[in-house]
């Protein structure tokens, strides 16, 4: 199996500029995911590497091979589309063997390769189907069954589950993971869902306007993160986010009556009256926390084994409090929704953290 | 009882909706086909018929004129309607390409004829190709030919006219179904055949001909039965001639009825032979495209 390299890779259209220089290194049999909002590119970069965008600038390896102008074909990948991308006149069996059959393979060579995809991905019972009689998530799996028979270096997924509802979206997942377990490829999957990049990555990269802002596994981009964006984006329900300003020596939270928080230490000591964004996970709001905040609910959402209260105080921002097994909290009502200050985050007003 | 009386008004407002439609589709529809098939069973001149059982059946087997434009009508759709198809195809994905340029300037020209009169068109073909037209002017001064080709006077080169000017005016007509069905087709289904390295002939072949089998079909049939009643293009382009070399079977059926001495039972029984035609290579047609699984 191959990594893949990706040094200064840019794409403009025009003399619009979307990838913005990427640099990037992929291991062998790794799993990345590339996450981020629309149009952050994402899902550009993929297509660079499947050779279906051209690349404008930087290099593009895949193993020890440069393969800027190599033909999509010839790049030892496959991918699988968010569409799916089947051949609709063609029967299962025919869509996973039609590349093979153009590749010079014999029909039994054929023949056996298919089967051996089908009995991986439990379609042996469909194979002699069309594409208009399967469910998503059948149509889902010959794409992948596709891609598998022709033993690629790469596996490309292209928001492969969008089109699939929720339950077959977690199915999949699973599948996908233990497909990668079993064929131990190098896996390359865009997706715009947090939950699928935490759930199925070594690796995830985390993009913004054609640019990559972190990257790292999940627990360390969660744990970790370098910027306000990747913390916004990494973890379900989203961190919540308080202005406040440093006076004295703590924080005074705006729009909070004058309530303060014990400033943690910092690298560089900032100046009095500097503005900063403290950040607190839904989460890591709990019954012993040291520090409060005093809000009203407004709304209450009951998961079950979660619940999550939406609360403010006065006019300020709305917040999530995540309240494991309390499911009393009711629409109106008061909370103390305390914390431990060591687990904020903070950051200034660029977006970068400094705690 | 209220729900009955209330499905009865329904009826008769429902009825009373379609009435006017369905009384001028019996009156020029309806009537004149059953009109029409009674008439081919009757022989006679003018309006001095009488009933002639099959004997109408048995002059076509006896009618030289007939058997001509019968195989001059199968002969134009054999050609051309293969030949008008595949280019409309050609077009149609050639067009397409995201790649070409001036695309909306080739689709407008190659459409263009379309939308043209079929009696202008033909107009400007018989000038075209008139001994002293375009056509010969062009060919006699690239040095192709001495003195130009007698295309009109000559049933070989008649037929080749009639067969490019027919090829010129419906092939864009056809193109634009090719297209518009081409563009819905999901853009990632050759992205994928691309990493998939299929090579762009099988691309073609085995992905955007099988995709667009139930265009095809419909043009195709379309195209034959238009071939089959091909009218305009002849009276106005050869008059049928030389020597009836392009007469088709309309254009017979028009002289049966208004230029010889009118032969309406028999002009009656000669447009059944188009209708069993149609139906016949419809039939075929379907056959062929028919779902093999």
């Amino acid at each position: 199996m191959s990594g893949l390299k990706l040094k200064g890779l840019r794409k403009a259209y025009g003399g619009f500029e979307v990838i913005r220089g990427v640099d990037l290194e992929i291991e062998p049999k790794e799993f990345v995911v590339f996450v981020g909002p629309s149009g952050c590119g994402k899902s550009t970069i993929l297509r660079m590497i499947a050779g279906l965008e051209d690349i404008s600038g930087g290099e593009l390896f895949i193993g020890d091979r440069m393969v800027n102008d190599v033909d999509a074909s010839k790049r030892g990948i496959a991918m699988v589309f968010q569409s799916y991308a089947l051949y609709p006149h063609m029967t299962v069996e025919e869509n996973m063997g039609f590349a093979l059959k153009y590749a010079g393979e014999s029909k039994e060579t054929i023949k056996r390769q298919v089967a051996e995809a089908a009995r991986i991905l439990g379609l042996e019972a469909l194979l002699s189907r069309r594409p208009k009689d399967l469910s998503g998530g059948q149509r889902q799996r010959v794409a992948i069954g596709r891609a598998i028979v022709r033993h690629p270096e790469v596996f490309l997924f292209d928001e492969p589950l969008s089109n699939l509802d929720a339950e077959l979206r977690l199915q999949m997942r699973i599948e996908i993971a233990r497909l990668h377990k079993e064929l131990g490829t190098t896996i390359i999957y865009v997706t715009h869902d947090q939950v699928e990049a935490m759930t199925l990555a070594d690796k995830i990269v985390v993009l913004r306007d054609g640019r990559i802002e972190q990257v790292g596994s999940p627990l360390d981009l969660y744990d970790n993160p370098k910027n306000q964006f990747v913390a916004g984006f990494i973890g379900s329900p989203k961190m919540n986010f308080l202005p406040a300003k440093i006076q004295g020596g703590r924080l005074s939270l705006v729009g909070y009556a004058g309530q303060s928080l014990p400033l943690p230490p910092l690298e560089t000591a900032p100046l009095d009256g500097t503005e900063v964004m403290i950040g607190i996970r839904p989460e890591h709001f709990t019954k012993d926390g040291q520090a409060a905040l005093e809000l009203t609910v407004e709304i209450v959402e009951n998961l079950g084994n979660e619940t999550y209260a939406y609360a403010r105080q006065g006019h300020a921002e709305m917040l999530t409090i995540a309240m494991q097994g309390d499911r009393s909290t009711r629409p109106g009502s008061a909370v103390s929704a305390r914390f431990d200050p060591q687990k904020m985050f903070l950051f200034d007003m660029k977006g970068e953290r400094i705690f | 009882m209220a729900q009955t009386r209330l499905g009865r008004n329904e009826n008769i407002s429902g009825w009373a909706f379609i009435a006017p439609a369905m009384v001028l589709l019996g009156i020029f529809m309806i009537w004149p086909i059953l009109w029409s098939l009674w008439m081919s069973f009757q022989t006679g001149r003018g309006m001095n018929m009488s009933f002639g059982g099959l004997s109408n059946i048995i002059r076509l087997t006896e009618d030289p004129i007939f058997v001509k434009a019968l195989g001059n009508t199968l002969t134009f759709l054999a050609i051309q309607v293969p030949i008008m198809i595949m280019m409309a195809l050609i077009f149609a994905v050639m067009l397409n390409s995201p790649r070409l340029r001036f695309r909306g300037l080739f689709r407008t020209a190659i459409f263009l004829p379309a939308v043209t009169s079929l009696v202008a068109y033909s107009i400007l073909f018989k000038s075209l190709f008139s001994t002293d037209g375009f056509v010969n002017a062009s060919l006699i001064a690239l040095g192709l030919s001495e003195r130009g080709v007698n295309w009109m006077g000559d049933p070989f080169y008649a037929k080749i006219v009639i067969i490019t000017a027919i090829t010129w005016r419906w092939t864009g007509y056809n193109m634009i179904f090719y297209l518009a069905a081409l563009q819905n087709i999901d853009k990632s289904i050759y992205e994928a055949a691309r990493i998939d390295g299929i090579p762009a002939h099988a691309q073609f072949f085995k992905i955007t001909v099988p995709m667009l089998k139930p265009v095809i079909l419909f043009t195709t049939i379309m195209s034959t039965i238009g071939t089959l009643q091909l009218f305009d293009e002849v009276q106005n382009i050869t008059l049928g001639g030389p020597a009836n070399a392009t007469l088709t079977l309309s254009q017979y059926i028009y002289n049966l009825t208004f230029r010889f001495m009118p032969s309406f039972g028999y002009a009656a029984t000669v447009s059944y032979v188009i209708v069993v035609l149609v139906a016949i290579l419809s039939f075929v047609q379907f056959y062929v495209a028919r779902d093999r699984k």
